[in-house]
């Protein structure tokens, strides 16, 4: 009897001691570096560090920089023997150059370590639409999913297009919320003429890589792609002359300096009341219903990106990962873990940020406190990991695309003709990175 | 020169307040804006009528404030910190500058030796290099050329002092920062300096060398008094460009060595364009400049007229 | 006698730091960019690890229609703000070279421009041309009058705009400096002559002020060469590359794009130019001082 009390009580002994092992004890004291944009969805991180330094006793030292900046104090880092970062936001085009780079950590063996992985993570419940735009690597075309490919990162401040809408205006004209691009783009084309001086849609069109940004949009549920599987340029299919020239129409149409808005001015002009619709990524809602920044608090309604032949919403922002020069990096590790975390993903999304996860868009609280986090949930099953190609060259092909479509916004350049140049273009830089090797 | 002031008619005064409006006009409506809060500035109020707010302020400078302001929730912008370090690299470049440039303006002016006249003339061509060209060599050479190995003595040092990661780079440094802008600066120096030296009598020296002084002593205690005027024109030059610049500061600075007109530009960011904000820091930026202007605008228009304006 | 020594030293000794810093920070780097520029290199490389591609970055440049245009676009920055400051700036101090109170105050007020931060001065340009909530468009509302897309459809006027804005005060001061240092005893003889205010302006003023102007000029074209953060802050070379001067696209080639070895051969042709107006701007300088020598003699004559 007394033997079997004694191994009882050192299992329970034993047992209890193991309950209260704190898997961060051996890293507290650590200070880790990170690097994080300049974002709304980072600006609600920065507010629920301080919660993770509490309960793991690791410091975290923020450097916040603008969004390409960061991609250059990134490169710079990256390629060092020994970098300042111990983890790293990126964004998702970087991630094709990053791999390729092998400058980040593949995830693999954190997740088969015991003391690292968190068995009660759920990554099933991690958006898939974005693990795969973003984090994976080595798929299909390189870049998407497949048996081929694996984990670099994970999603964290990821958005997808959404369209927002004045409820009230549409109310008032009793004007239906579009369901297809015609719709919408008969009622952005409407709109001045019933609210003078307002505009239709505001979108991003400034030369660069909102132009192009916003063209891909419209690309993608319009059915068309930029390359086809051979790698082949069809940007200047009849599919992409359709979304050219919906972008056009959506700029003609709206409201004052449309031509030249970066995301910020279009964004404005909506929380300034200056436009109707808004087409862009999720990441504004928190700041559509600031008193402080907006002026059309509680009178905007959400409705899904609109269908042309297909649906399609992008799938875009940052995933966090581990750069291969780190000094810290399974500390690093479990601050990403607990980032993405579902008690982490709901803190976040509390605080107004992106979350990750299907079930925090579908938790009560934040559905409370951020209505309109269903509409997005739903959204998010449309997301298109392929709206954009993630190719270390795509950075060139888009400041080109961009460029040239803000001059066909600017300077009324013939679409058709405007593209076949894009493409042209396009197809010299891909065969000399070498993308018709097998053809 | 006559002292009489001729009356001049209206249409010349008219044409003055137009000049000093323009002018002075849009420092004002940045002060003016400093103190708006954002959707007063957006929503159009017209300027006079308005609460003034120095929460702009708060927000910028918020790691040194001694409370926390109550509208922030985290500090984003270090604009303390930005502020010291532009002090530290404006005031210790411009006093490098000025030491050097006066003895190579010295030694221009008043020596004849060989090679003089090519290191005239690069100093002249030299002054016609935008930064954005050294922008290219500089960034590579700071980051991966001029670099001490950590694990070797100075470099083990240095890091054993200061901390951080990786081999010691002149990048992310200050003095990487400080050389490049004393190097930019020293031919607008020594040109300004050569025609003030110019102006100063042999005689003065040669009585000096005759009392037995060394050229050194000479130079220093007497040619340098003689020419506090032009040094007073280089030194707020200096300290301008010094202050102002961005480009290549913001190569070479990392997250501790900012300085301020790289957090201006970092600010402007796509999501959320805080203009009070923005028009606060700016005014923070050009306060030494103003002062300067408002205190010192003799000597700026002596140093520049110099070598422009001869006699 | 080691003062002997050390005074045949002296002038190396006087020179050195300045030598020294300069062939570090100015020269090196210089040699180091050409030679890079026949280089196809990445910043993470040193220039040993780049690839030699010898004239391929110019030839690709030289056929690069986004490089023309921002040639193009900078020339154009650079002549129209020069020419404009020149006329504007010596029209004004020839206006206002009178005796009047406050003078100096006027100055002060005047030089202000010139010393606030190009980035700041962006800024306030930016806030003012904004769409929505700039000054410009709000004034032209209250009277009326349809918004102007300032940074849209006119956005290299208004960048030169900008320019002007910042350093007219420049040649303002220097051609006032200028006018103030001319010989009265030759404006006496031109009026007792009964020379008009213009006559007098058009035959003896400028041509004496002509090599102050020259170097001016000069001056400022070179600086117009180097602005950078004005342009950056108003519309980051925008729309499409209208605005992209370039020192802007060097460093965006640099910085954004990666391609170190493209923009130092960029930052060659820009040298070339420079050099090229500068040797030009030099010999028509020695032509006005021949000129100016003349007027200045024939004056003296008939006084």
């Amino acid at each position: 009897m007394l033997k079997q009390f004694k191994a009882a009580a050192m299992a329970t002994a034993l047992m209890a001691g193991t309950a209260l092992a704190n898997p961060y004890a051996e890293y507290e004291g650590t200070t880790l570096i990170v690097n994080f944009p300049a974002h709304p969805h980072y600006d609600a991180v920065m507010k629920i560090l301080p919660e993770f330094t509490k309960e793991t006793g690791i410091e975290v030292e923020v450097d916040q920089l603008p969004y390409l900046k960061m991609r250059e104090r990134q490169t710079l880092e990256l390629g060092q023997d020994q970098g300042e970062y111990d983890l790293i936001a990126y964004v998702v085009f970087s991630k094709a150059d990053y791999v390729y780079a092998d400058q980040l950590e593949n995830l693999a063996k954190y997740y088969m370590n015991p003391k690292l992985a968190d068995p009660a993570y759920d990554a099933d419940d991690l958006i898939d639409g974005y693990v795969y735009n973003i984090g994976f690597a080595g798929g299909n075309k390189g870049y998407l999913e497949g048996k081929t490919g694996s984990l670099f990162g994970i999603p964290y401040g990821s958005e997808t297009s959404i369209l927002g809408y004045r409820k009230d205006i549409f109310e008032k004209h009793g004007l239906e919320v579009p369901e297809t691009y015609d719709e919408m783009l008969e009622i952005a084309c409407k709109i001045p003429d019933l609210e003078p001086g307002m505009g239709g849609l505001s979108s991003r069109a400034a030369s660069g890589h909102h132009a192009s940004h916003a063209f891909l949009l419209h690309l993608a549920p319009l059915g068309g792609r930029v390359f086809d599987d051979n790698w082949n340029p069809i940007v200047n299919n009849d599919a992409g002359v359709k979304a050219a020239q919906a972008l056009k129409t959506i700029v003609d149409c709206g409201p004052e300096g449309a031509k030249n808005f970066g995301f910020g001015e279009a964004l404005g002009a909506f929380l300034n009341g200056d436009t109707a619709m808004f087409l862009d990524t999720t990441v504004v809602a928190g700041q559509i219903d600031n008193p402080n920044k907006s002026q059309v608090v509680g009178k905007v309604g959400w409705a899904m990106h609109p269908m042309g032949v297909r649906r399609g919403s992008q799938t875009g922002g940052f995933g966090i990962g581990i750069p291969a020069n780190a000094e810290n990096k399974e500390a690093a590790f479990l601050l990403m873990q607990w980032l993405t975390s579902k008690k982490g993903d709901k803190l976040v999304a509390l605080a107004g940020g992106n979350p990750s996860r299907f079930s925090t868009h579908d938790d009560a609280d934040v559905n409370a406190k951020f209505p309109h986090m269903s509409t997005f949930g739903e959204a998010l099953k449309h997301a298109d990991p392929d709206w954009r190609p993630i190719i270390p060259v795509w950075g060139k092909v888009n400041a080109d695309l961009g460029t040239t479509l803000s001059k066909v916004l600017t300077e009324d350049l013939d679409i058709q003709e405007a593209l076949d140049g894009v493409a042209e273009r396009t197809k010299a830089v891909m065969e000399e990175a070498g993308y018709y090797t097998w053809q | 020169m006559d002292q009489s002031y001729e009356k001049q008619n209206p249409a010349f005064y008219a044409v003055i307040g137009l000049l000093v409006f323009m002018s002075v006009g849009p420092v004002v409506l940045m002060f003016v804006n400093s103190f708006k809060l954002d959707v007063d500035i957006i929503s159009g109020t017209s300027g006079l009528l308005f609460l003034p707010t120095i929460q702009n302020y708060e927000t910028a400078l918020c790691d040194v404030l001694w409370y926390e302001p109550d509208h922030l929730e985290f500090c984003s912008l270090k604009f303390g910190g930005a502020f010291i370090n532009s002090l530290i690299i404006a005031l210790i470049s411009t006093v490098l500058t000025l030491v050097i440039g006066a003895m190579s303006a010295y030694a221009l002016v008043r020596f004849r030796f060989m090679g003089r006249d090519t290191v005239s003339v690069t100093t002249l061509m030299v002054r016609m290099v935008p930064p954005a060209v050294l922008l290219v060599p500089v960034f590579g050479l700071w980051n991966n050329e001029f670099c001490l190995d950590k694990n070797g003595l100075i470099g083990g040092a240095i890091r054993d002092a200061f901390g951080g990661r990786g081999d010691v780079c002149l990048a992310g440094t200050h003095s990487g920062i400080i050389i490049i802008y004393v190097a930019m600066n020293l031919p607008f120096v020594i040109w300004i300096l050569q025609s003030f030296i110019v102006q100063v009598p042999r005689s003065l020296e040669e009585a000096a060398r005759v009392d037995g002084a060394g050229p050194f002593q000479v130079f220093f205690k007497v040619v340098l008094p003689l020419i506090k005027p032009g040094l007073a024109a280089a030194a707020i030059f200096t300290f301008r460009i010094a202050w102002n610049e961005y480009l290549l500061a913001s190569a070479l600075s990392d997250r501790n060595t900012k300085t301020v007109p790289i957090l201006i530009v970092n600010n402007m960011s796509e999501f959320n364009v805080e203009w009070g904000v923005i028009m606060a820091t700016g005014m923070l930026l050009a306060i030494p400049p103003i002062i300067f202007t408002l205190f010192a605008s003799r000597q700026i228009i002596t140093g520049m007229t110099a070598g422009a304006v001869k006699g | 006698m080691f003062t002997s020594r050390v005074n045949r030293l002296s002038p190396y000794l006087f020179m050195a730091p300045a030598v020294i810093i300069m062939a570090i920070a100015l020269i090196y780097p210089l040699g180091y960019m050409i030679w890079g520029s026949f280089r196809a290199w990445d910043p993470s490389q040193t220039i040993g690890e780049a690839e030699f591609v010898g004239l391929k970055n110019y030839i690709t440049l030289w056929h690069d229609p986004s490089f023309r245009e921002s040639l193009g676009v900078t020339l154009r920055f650079a002549f129209f703000c020069v020419s404009i400051e020149m006329v504007l700036g010596v029209g004004l101090a020839l206006l206002l070279d009178r005796n009047i109170r406050g003078m100096s105050l006027l100055r002060t007020m005047f030089i202000l421009p010139m010393m606030i931060a190009p980035v700041v001065v962006g800024l306030m340009w930016r806030y003012m041309y904004h769409p929505s909530v700039g000054t410009f468009n709000r004034v032209l509302e209250t009277l009326g009058l349809p918004d102007v897309d300032w940074l849209g459809s006119h956005a290299l006027t208004s960048v030169i705009s900008a320019d002007i804005w910042q350093w007219t005060p420049f040649i303002f001061i220097l051609s006032l400096a200028a006018l103030q240092s001319l010989p009265r005893s030759a404006l006496e003889a031109a009026r007792i002559d009964g020379a008009t205010g213009w006559q007098q302006i058009v035959h003896i003023k400028l041509p004496l002020m002509m090599p102050v102007l020259i170097v001016t000029a000069l001056l400022r074209l070179i600086d117009a060469f180097k602005v950078l953060e004005v342009i950056l802050v108003l519309t980051e070379g925008g729309p499409g590359l209208s605005t992209e001067i370039l020192a802007l696209r060097i460093s965006r080639t640099a910085t954004e794009f990666r391609e170190l070895g493209v923009a130092a051969a960029m930052s060659n042709y820009l040298l070339i130019l420079l050099m090229l107006l500068t040797v030009g701007m030099f010999a028509f300088n020695r032509w006005q001082e021949a000129r100016a020598a003349k007027v200045r003699m024939a004056a003296e004559e008939d006084s």
